[in-house]
């Protein structure tokens, strides 16, 4: 009995100590450091990436590929950006990474004159390189050090070619384009003109809308009334395929038309998959990240003064519907 | 001597150290935690006094631009150096998770400084135009400042989110830690409690025991208490009294059993002395004529009857003196002689006495007028009654450590009963005509006298003859 007690006296004893250990080292032992500091002497080049379109599949490739690079060379980059085409968002973050004196801007061109006001007279005041990625704006406009991206011209070519192939030289096709006139698109318009109107049966319509969703369903609406008998849609701003898409189906199969667009907007893919689109030409945008970055840290080495003003060109190719199934 | 003082001062001291190194450690957690949330607080508060400095220069500015007063002049000044200060606080608070952005928050104070300073330069040439633009890019940068202001704070709550939370938890866990080492100590406290407590009462309560024992009459006990504090000095003393009363005690015992002894001897003597007295009708005048007739009959020839009147006249004379005295064991059997003469004057034929004495014996002291009794006590029973007579056999003995004298006969023999009255002392009443003295009062002497109870046996068995024999030991003898 006597023995019992000791032990359970003891037993108590020990589970107690143990548990009050316990908690004394779980109170005592944590933590009291905020956060290690680093000193301000690790002095890495800052690089922004402004981009109009976050979050798009297109463009998280173009981000990976510019982390990619600049994890390699050394430098640290941030992306910055505003969602779904906001102007105003994206000038001011241009705004901003100026004023921050961040040592190289990679951005995507946006053809006006608020952008070029910008990257002309403020970037060379502060002096900070810019180079544009995907979309080009002319060098005499903009000063950019030099551009990243697909041979527009080339890749509206490309999909004219693939367009003629599939349809045959005669036909009516729609080319809807942005009322903004940019830059990029209107290479790409210049591109599928050029090889479309070698055909003289091939007729070509030119939709112009501008890029808010209700405006691309008129102008699909409108398009098709006029033309009823319209046998392939192009959508040269890649943003508007979904809208062009929605419309048509609207009224009737989508299958019979052909309808084609580039790899720039956030549902290109996916329609693509769903077989709505029968074709896209595809960038490279993880390959226009890595450059991009790999050619600011050149220019900002001194490696290589100047770049080439004309542009790097990243490879394109042509994406069918039945190619991605 | 004062342990029992120094044992509730250890425990004190016990008690008191272990509160004070909970209270330093307390005082330690506090003193940390209060550090950290000073930390971060300050952290918070930098950062938002970029965004008060930077405003307060857009409106210093603004104030200047409409009022170009050289007192409006230095408060832009002021403010320019705080603005100055708030970022070179703000560049302290850089980690891997903020580095960017601080860098760009930096600059961008920068921006707004050299946009201000541009204003200035504009401002004092003049140009209206330019000045203008410059206060508009300022008020953009500083909004723009406001706005990072913003990501950084949210940055900083990002990054430290698990620090924060840890905070949290931790301050969760003090509790717990607080209950845990309250119960420890609870139980720690009552357990030393209990056992310092234990060594206090314990001997007290032994000491109430042994009280308890003492006055219910248990003077045997010995009283032990194996500590060393005051309570062990009281059991020492306590035993020391208990033993003083139990000597006291036994030696009231002894007294008093001596004293009760003697008293009985003396009611003996008296009773002896009594009975002799109550024969000693003029024994001078009876010893005289005795003697005289001893005489007479000596001159008339018959000489028998003189001797015979010579030793009534000796065992008178013997009977005279005083009963209580001892003597030797040698006049005792030379007065069982002239009585044995006496007897066989008067039974003539019948009686045949056998005496067979150790003569080394008879030095041995042995009160007066003891075998006598138990002689006669022989001859009536024996002789007496029987027309042919009888024998009677007196044997001293020598023995290893005490003398036996045999007193035999071969009378009738004695009932058992009668031989357990006389052993117990019993009185009764005396038969025939015997000189006086009864066979119990000489058992009695003979106890009293030699102070054991084994003096004296007697075997019978009836028309057998009995035998009485008594034992007398030799150290015993020396005494008396």
């Amino acid at each position: 009995m006597r023995k019992t007690s000791i032990l359970l006296l003891s037993l108590t004893f020990i589970i107690l100590c143990y548990f009050t250990f316990v908690s004394a080292k779980k109170v005592f032992r944590s933590d009291w450091q905020l956060s290690q500091e680093i000193n301000h002497n690790v002095d890495q080049h800052r690089l922004v990436l402004i981009t109009q379109d976050m979050e798009t599949s297109f463009w998280d490739q173009v981000e990976s590929g510019a982390r990619k690079q600049a994890l390699k060379e050394g430098a640290s980059l941030e992306v910055w950006g505003s969602y779904g085409n906001n102007q105003e968002d994206f000038l001011e973050k241009i705004e901003i990474a100026l004023y921050s004196k961040v040592d190289g801007i990679i951005v995507q061109g946006l053809d006006n004159e608020d952008f070029k006001d910008l990257t002309k007279i403020k970037a060379s005041f502060y002096g900070i390189p810019i180079i544009t990625v995907a979309n080009d704006v002319p060098m005499s406009e903009s000063f950019r050090r030099t551009f990243v991206g697909s041979d527009q011209y080339q890749a509206g070519r490309m999909l004219a070619n693939e367009l003629t192939k599939e349809m045959g030289t005669s036909g009516t096709v729609v080319l809807m384009y942005d009322s903004e006139h940019e830059y990029y698109q209107s290479q790409r318009l210049s591109g599928i003109q050029d090889v479309l109107n070698v055909y003289p049966n091939i007729k070509t319509v030119l939709a112009q809308t501008s890029e808010t969703r209700e405006q691309v369903l008129t102008t699909t609406q409108d398009v098709m009334n006029r033309n009823p008998d319209v046998d392939a849609f192009i959508a040269v701003n890649a943003n508007f395929s979904a809208g062009m898409v929605q419309e048509i189906g609207k009224r009737s199969q989508v299958e019979p038309y052909f309808i084609y667009s580039f790899d720039d907007g956030p549902e290109t893919l996916t329609l693509l998959k769903e077989e709505k689109l029968d074709g896209i030409v595809k960038q490279s945008p993880e390959m226009m990240g890595e450059i991009s970055v790999q050619l600011i840290m050149q220019w900002l080495n001194g490696e290589t003064v100047p770049l080439n003003i004309d542009g790097y060109f990243t490879d394109i190719h042509f994406l069918k519907a039945v190619d991605v199934q | 001597m004062n342990s029992i003082q120094k044992k509730i001062l250890t425990l004190t001291t016990v008690v008191l150290v272990i509160m004070s190194v909970i209270w330093v450690a307390l005082t330690y957690y506090n003193h940390k935690t209060q550090n950290q949330y000073n930390e971060i607080l300050q952290r918070y508060l930098s950062l938002n006094e970029v965004t008060s400095a930077s405003q307060q220069l857009i409106t210093d500015l603004n104030n200047y631009m409409l009022k170009p007063t050289s007192e409006n002049l230095d408060l832009l000044e002021r403010s320019k150096e705080e603005l100055i200060e708030a970022k070179l606080d703000v560049d302290t608070l850089r980690n891997p998770e903020n580095h960017f952005t601080l860098s760009n928050y930096i600059s961008l104070i920068d921006s707004l400084q050299e946009t201000t300073d541009r204003f200035l330069l504009y401002y004092s040439e003049k140009d209206t135009e330019a000045s203008t633009k410059e206060f508009t890019e300022a008020m953009n940068i500083s909004n723009y400042i406001s706005e990072m202001t913003l990501t950084l704070l949210d940055t900083e709550l990002k990054t430290h989110d698990k620090f924060y939370r840890s905070i949290i938890e931790r301050s969760g866990e003090v509790i717990k830690l607080g209950m845990w080492l309250l119960l420890l100590i609870t139980f720690v406290l009552i357990f030393i409690t209990y056992w310092f407590s234990l060594g206090i009462t314990r001997p007290v309560l032994k000491l109430t025991q042994a009280a308890n024992e003492l006055s219910n009459g248990k003077f045997d006990v010995e009283i032990k208490v194996e500590t060393n504090d005051e309570i062990a000095f009281l059991a020492r003393t306590f035993d020391r009294m208990r033993n003083n009363i139990n000597n006291l005690i036994s030696e009231i015992k002894n007294k008093a059993q001596l004293e009760r002894e003697l008293q009985e001897n003396k009611i003996l003597l008296q009773e002896s002395q009594f009975r002799s007295l109550q024969s000693q009708i003029n024994p001078h005048f009876l010893f005289n004529t005795l003697n005289t007739l001893s005489k007479k009959a000596y001159l008339e020839g018959s000489e028998e009857t003189s001797d015979l009147l010579v030793s009534v006249a000796g065992l008178l004379r013997y009977n005279l003196k005083q009963i209580d005295r001892s003597v030797t064991l040698y006049e005792e059997v030379a007065v069982l002689k002239q009585y044995m003469d006496i007897q066989k004057a008067r039974f003539t034929e019948r009686l045949k006495l056998i005496l067979e004495v150790d003569e080394d014996c008879l030095f041995v002291r042995i009160p007066a007028l003891t075998l006598q009794p138990i002689i006669e006590n022989a001859v009536i029973h024996a002789i007496e009654p029987r027309e042919e007579g009888g024998t009677i056999w007196f044997r001293v003995k020598d023995g290893e450590d005490m003398i036996t004298i045999e007193i035999e006969d071969d009378g009738k023999g004695m009932d058992q009963e009668k031989i357990r009255q006389i052993l117990e002392e019993n009185t009764m009443e005396t038969e025939g005509h015997s000189t006086g003295i009864g066979f119990s009062n000489v058992v009695k002497r003979l106890r009293l006298f030699y102070g054991y109870d084994q003096v004296i046996d007697i075997f019978s068995d009836k028309g057998n003859g009995t035998k009485v024999a008594l034992y007398i030991r030799k150290e015993g003898v020396k005494k008396g």
